[in-house]
């Protein structure tokens, strides 16, 4: 039994953690469900003794079978921890490249957990890695024992860091947001794994996410934390069908659960049209005298994009989404096919708002260079200084940010206020459709459905077309009035997108929609 | 995400507060140096060979009779002037060659990084003493033997910045709303180079001293009459046992003038992180 006993912790006298308690019973998933900022890491990392040195307990303590771990006013016991750590209680990491050590075979680095923890010989020592392996799902083994992290796919790699975890079946295992960085069908393979192990070690698990959805499917009992307090625990069962605190409901709303569309306005007046589209890269290596061969990441695509309509397309990541749009763009060269439209200049807006505005310029500067680079190019759109001052004035208020914006620079905005300035800068020269590359991804839920109103308020006032890409299929749902399904370069299958939903005709499309 | 938040925070720190002060002096010195000098540098006088530090010469008088702190006080002026043109000359070829290469790649790049290559291959040191060499002597000669020196360093350094950025998501939306390439590698890009590149500027400042203070100690630099640091630590050398206040001035002067480029750029690179 694991106890987080009135916890307090902060970092520069400012408290991230106030005043939690959450009792994990053997054998019950606990799920921490909050918004980044909202404590639920630093709660993980300070229950495993891993919290910043700067980290201060101001309150409480941290029970691990009625042996207290950590207590407020004493510091940090590391020989205890130790003994806890990797052994009774371990972790698993959000990002599975970078909890692997790169220059290592994996096999080696689940080892040297045995090494450290048990007295196995050499010989028991591999067989018990391969049998761990088999156990959380890997096949091939032996193949895989001997790989490098980087000759992984994410969903390999986080089975490695799995087996590592469980090997030495621990009372506690810690998971922090361990499918984030994973396609939605690895997703689901993980957490059913994650199930299965539960089932079997009897561990005691915390599961840390901001994805409700995944919570649900897996946690015996949910915590829901904000601004580092608990608002609400209780039985999954409870918080999702009768959730008392209104913080709980607004995250369970933001959930782009399957809310449908508003009624669509599309125009029979074609904007954007596709054909028998290649999309390839030169493969091989970059020598001069390597045999060029065309590596085909899109494969005889086609597809219009009509006035007004929003057109999704689905699929994982590597399937060449983004190599398409990059290609209607005309940002990738490589290609042979038709495509036509009429707009000057299709926008982009793109899935992190940290890397998409220049971090040494204003908002201000950042949504007049559109127009500048426009009035450069078509002297009959060149506009005076101040006609353009007050359009971005304009373009401010309507992207819902205060005219003090103007004179900010990014790194003082929210990742949703950046993609507000992303979303301003793409429109503001009013074209006429606009490829998003999964727009919402990056944010958290109740700021993902605020941006996809924002959206959805331009394409009504502009009459936009937006090719909408995402891998999330309840966003898709929300947004699009058709669907596109993308796997292996190729469009499988394309539809309203009640029809897709309704009646998906492809395996694979079945497939999607099962594991959203 | 949350230490994204925080890269933008700038702290003060020791190194930075330090470094600004040491080279605010010399700074200081080389500006006095060029209007004002308690006694004139090139003035010589039999009687006052090798005088002894005093309240009338602080760091005493040479074997010419001249007045060693108004010599140093020049010579500092002298350094500072080659090392501040020096940087500057090889530091816009860096940004020129480097933010065109870097952001189109391609085959002058790879001819431009061979070239530098080979020139990296010189220490810049010998490398400038070959081309003054050729050249002959002289402060111009100096100059521009110094600036074909370090510019390849610059010019990877750029370069390799340029790389970065030129594939970032926001340089790809600049593309996207038609904003021309001189623009974006100099309004759109620049920028973000800035204090990656102050800080090599800074260091790039200590190596440019040291250069011109070996080459005139080698006697091919600054020509005397003219007062330089590394021509007075050659004349020095001679008399360290006679005369040794006559080597102190300009040595401790030299380390005063590196140490404070070196603390300025350590506080600056701290300054960044």
């Amino acid at each position: 039994m694991i106890k987080i006993d009135h916890l307090s912790v902060a970092f520069d006298g400012t408290e991230v953690v106030k005043n939690v308690t959450i009792e994990i019973g053997d054998g019950e998933i606990v799920g921490v469900v909050g918004e980044s900022g909202s404590g639920k890491s630093v709660t993980a990392l300070t229950l495993m003794g891993l919290v910043a040195e700067d980290a201060v307990l101001t309150s409480g303590r941290i029970l691990f079978d009625d042996v207290v771990l950590a207590e407020a006013g004493k510091t940090r016991d590391k020989a205890l921890y130790q003994k806890y750590q990797g052994d009774e209680m371990t972790m698993i990491f959000q990002e599975p490249m970078t909890s692997l050590n790169p220059t290592k075979r994996v096999g080696a680095q689940v080892e040297e957990v045995l090494k450290l923890h048990t007295k196995l010989s050499k010989e028991e020592m591999k067989e018990k890695v391969l049998k761990t392996f088999a156990s959380v799902g890997l096949k091939d083994t032996k193949k895989v024992y001997d790989s490098y992290p980087h000759q992984l796919s994410g969903g390999m790699r986080q089975r490695v860091m799995i087996a590592m975890a469980i090997i030495l079946k621990p009372k506690l295992l810690v998971a922090d947001e361990p499918t984030t960085a994973l396609d939605v069908t690895i997703q689901n393979q993980i957490i059913a794994l994650l199930k299965e192990i539960n089932e079997k070690q009897k561990n005691a698990m915390l599961f840390i996410t901001h994805d409700l959805n995944l919570a649900r499917r897996l946690c015996h009992r949910i915590v829901v934390m904000k601004d580092g307090c608990i608002v609400e625990q209780g039985e999954t069962k409870q918080i999702y069908e009768a959730p008392k605190e209104a913080y709980t409901r607004r995250l369970m709303e933001a959930v782009p659960s399957r809310i449908p569309k508003k009624v669509p306005r599309v125009s029979g007046e074609e904007i954007l049209r596709v054909e028998h589209l290649d999309v390839y890269y030169p493969a091989g290596s970059n020598s001069l005298f390597a045999r060029k061969e065309k590596n085909h990441v899109v494969k005889d695509a086609g597809f219009t994009l009509h006035k007004g309509e929003v057109l999704g397309l689905v699929g994982e990541s590597g399937c060449g989404k983004t190599s398409l749009s990059k290609a209607i763009l005309g940002m990738n060269r490589d290609v042979t096919g038709v495509i036509s439209h009429d707009t000057v200049r299709p926008q982009m807006i793109f899935q992190d708002p940290y890397s998409s505005l220049n971090p040494t310029k204003t908002i201000g500067w950042l949504l007049e260079e559109p127009l500048r680079a426009a009035g450069k190019l078509d002297k009959s759109l060149a506009m005076t200084k101040e006609d353009r001052r007050a359009m971005v004035y304009e373009m401010l208020k309507k992207i819902d940010l205060k005219e003090s914006y103007y004179d900010r620079k990014p790194s003082q905005l929210s990742g949703g206020q950046r993609q507000r300035v992303s979303i301003g800068q793409a429109l503001i020269t009013k074209p006429g459709f606009i490829v998003a590359d999964e727009p919402v991804s990056a944010l958290d839920v109740t700021i993902q459905a605020q941006i996809m109103e924002l959206m959805q308020q331009f394409q009504e006032e502009m009459q936009l077309s937006y090719l909408f890409i995402s891998h999330d299929i309840n966003v898709v749902y929300r947004m699009c009035d058709r669907v596109m399904v993308m796997k292996d370069g190729r469009i499988i299958e394309t539809g309203d997108t009640q029809e897709i939903f309704d009646h998906p005709k492809e395996e694979y499309t079945k497939l999607l929609l099962l594991n959203s | 995400m949350k230490q994204k938040n925080t890269r933008e925070k700038k702290k003060w720190n020791n190194y930075l507060v330090a470094g600004l002060v040491m080279t605010g002096i010399t700074l200081a010195i080389a500006v006095i140096g060029a209007f004002w000098t308690p006694y004139d540098a090139t003035a010589m006088s039999a009687s006052l060979k090798f005088a002894p530090p005093s309240f009338a010469h602080w760091f005493g008088t040479d074997n010419f009779g001249r007045d060693i702190l108004s010599r140093v006080m020049e010579g500092v002026e002298t350094t500072v002037v080659i090392s501040v043109l020096v940087v500057a000359a090889s530091a816009l070829v860096g940004v020129l060659v480097g933010a065109l290469t870097g952001y189109f790649g391609g085959l002058i790049d790879e001819i431009t990084m061979r070239f530098t290559d080979a020139v990296n291959g010189f220490p810049s040191i010998l490398l400038a003493l070959v081309i003054l060499s050729v050249l002959g002597g002289g402060v111009e000669k100096l100059i521009l033997a110094l600036s074909i020196a370090f510019c390849p360093s610059y010019i990877r350094i750029v370069r390799s910045e340029f790389i970065k950025y030129r594939d970032a998501d926001f340089i790809a939306r600049a593309r996207l709303m038609g904003v021309g390439w001189a623009r974006i590698l100099f309004v759109h890009i620049l920028p973000n180079i800035f204090s990656t590149f102050l800080v090599s500027i800074v260091i790039g400042f200590n190596n440019a001293i040291l250069a011109e203070s070996g080459m005139s100690f080698l006697g091919i630099g600054v020509q005397p009459p003219a007062a330089s640091l590394g021509k007075m630590l050659s004349d020095a050398q001679g008399y360290l046992s006679s005369a040794p206040w006559y080597a102190l001035a300009p040595g401790l002067a030299i380390v005063w003038i590196v140490l404070g480029f070196s603390l300025l750029g350590e506080g600056i690179r701290r300054w960044n992180n």
